[in-house]
């Protein structure tokens, strides 16, 4: 079959095959981060990642996981421990403000936040090719192909010169998800992309993001969407207190999970699912 | 009320009206524009991090939105004069005194766009590796001059108003040559009745320019 690639080629291979065992694509290491004297969010956390992983992290609200995903963007700095990506220094705490140490390691990231992001001065097309030309130099001819292409394969083709106010919920998150796209990130942040959206579109949005995981694309998910959390996720990752509780496969977290805590946690969410 | 109402005197001045409306229309212009574009420099330095930078600038903005406009044209019209031992053209301090009051105003409306810009918008601009020029010049200031916009057009409307305040001070405008006028015929009633009909015709356009702006902004909004 002809699947229609969203993921542009990329040399995958060369860190796979030596990060099957290590699972060194990013290693946190100790992190620890507060918001003042109270709210801990980060304490003491090691979590590693390989880079055929499928993260996805769950727990209650409260428990750090977005501000994971935060740090790891770059938008919020840790005080303590270090993080690693692709085997190189990227993010050390300290008195500094443990913002990235590399830009062109940020650069291999993408993200999709849960409130919509789309510039709304921008068109789509718009939206699309501002970082591709503006950071990367791309030219507007080579950008603005580039941008038509991941809108096909997303069914948004005829969206290209419209503006975000006149998008669906759905649509803008998947247009979000092609600006992110266009910059060819090895590992793609999901901040509850689907909470804000109405159920119906749930599924839109959801479909384009197993359509990444079939093309190998790293990344980690925040969601409270338990069901999509077991179907796309390589690994689950259940986080309390700052702190990773449990993790494992899907099936093993889901069915049978190890610690209490994530029992009882889970017992709640399915419930009111 | 038997009065009976004549326009006919005024058939006389239309040239001395008109040259109160262009001087008026020239104050409106200039002031806006000075407005616009200090204003504008001045709502940058109240959003600088650097306390030296912001200071000055929150001054300016406080004192001039905190006198009343027709004590600061009649402060520049006397006091500069006097301080500097400079004789400015009167319709030149009118610009100035008119501009600066409305800059005041307007960085005030700029301030108000910049904050409007939500806080995910600054996240994801981060997050596609925009560098900190960048977000504030392709992110955030096309998106806080489109909600400034209505508010700048309107603090425009208001210093076409506020114009007819220099007329104190013997620059011929509008309001001034009106009041010649109502003064020498013995005709306030038709005479300040055409003035207010003028000034009223110039803004209307113009406000209702505004209405169409931010209901269309609303739509957008909502959508």
């Amino acid at each position: 079959m002809n699947t229609p690639r969203l993921v542009a080629a990329q040399p995958q291979s060369a860190h796979t095959s030596s990060t099957v065992s290590g699972g060194d694509f990013i290693q946190l290491r100790g992190v620890c981060k507060s918001y003042g004297e109270q709210l801990v969010v980060m304490d003491n956390l090691t979590l590693d990642m390989r880079a055929d992983d499928r993260l996805v992290i769950i727990g209650p609200s409260g428990s750090g996981k977005s501000s994971l995903l935060r740090v790891l963007m770059g938008l919020e700095g840790i005080q303590g421990g270090t993080i690693s990506f692709q085997g190189k220094p990227y993010i050390a705490g300290g008195k500094g403000c443990g913002k990235p140490l590399d830009e062109s390691l940020r650069n291999q990231i993408g993200m999709v936040f849960q409130h919509y992001t789309l510039f709304p001065h921008l068109s789509v097309l718009g939206n699309l090719i501002l970082a591709p030309t503006k950071v990367h130099g791309l030219s507007k001819a080579e950008a603005t192909e580039k941008a038509r292409a991941y809108l096909a394969r997303l069914g948004l083709e005829s969206k290209l010169h419209a503006y975000p106010s006149q998008l669906s919920g759905g649509q803008k998150q998947r247009v979000a998800i092609a600006r992110a796209l266009m910059l060819e990130p090895k590992l793609m942040l999901f901040d509850e992309v689907t909470s804000a959206l109405d159920p119906e579109m749930v599924i839109e949005v959801q479909n384009v993001m197993m359509q990444l995981a079939e093309q190998k694309m790293a990344m980690i998910i925040v969601t409270h969407d338990m069901h999509f959390a077991r179907h796309i996720a390589t690994r689950v990752v259940f986080c309390a207190n700052g702190k990773v509780v449990e993790q494992g496969p899907p099936e093993q977290i889901f069915t049978q999970p190890k610690e209490a805590r994530t029992r009882e946690f889970l017992e709640k969410v399915l419930h009111l699912d | 009320m038997n009065y009976q109402f004549d326009f006919h005197f005024l058939t006389g001045s239309f040239g001395a009206l008109w040259d109160g409306l262009k001087v008026t229309l020239e104050l409106a212009l200039v002031s806006n524009l000075i407005g616009l574009v200090l204003g504008f420099g001045l709502c940058l330095m109240t959003l600088s991090r650097w306390f030296f930078i912001r200071w000055p600038a929150q001054l300016f903005i406080e004192f001039f939105r905190c006198t009343p406009a027709l004590l600061q044209i009649v402060w520049f019209f006397y006091c500069v004069p006097m301080l500097f031992n400079v004789f400015i053209d009167p319709v030149a301090m009118g610009f100035l005194a008119l501009g600066l009051n409305l800059a005041a105003f307007n960085s005030e409306a700029y301030r108000a766009g910049v904050q409007a810009v939500p806080r995910e918008h600054l996240d994801a601009s981060i997050a596609l590796g925009l560098r900190s020029w960048q977000r504030t010049f392709y992110v955030v200031l096309p998106q806080a001059l489109r909600s400034a916009l209505p508010v700048l057009m309107t603090n425009g409307i208001g210093s076409l108003q506020q114009s007819a305040l220099v007329a104190i001070v013997a620059v011929s405008d509008l309001m001034y040559v009106g009041k010649s006028l109502a003064t020498e015929a013995y005709r306030p009633l038709e005479t300040y009745t055409l003035i207010a009909l003028i000034y009223f015709a110039l803004s209307l356009p113009i406000a209702q320019l505004v209405q169409y702006i931010e209901r269309r902004q609303e739509a957008a909004a909502t959508r």
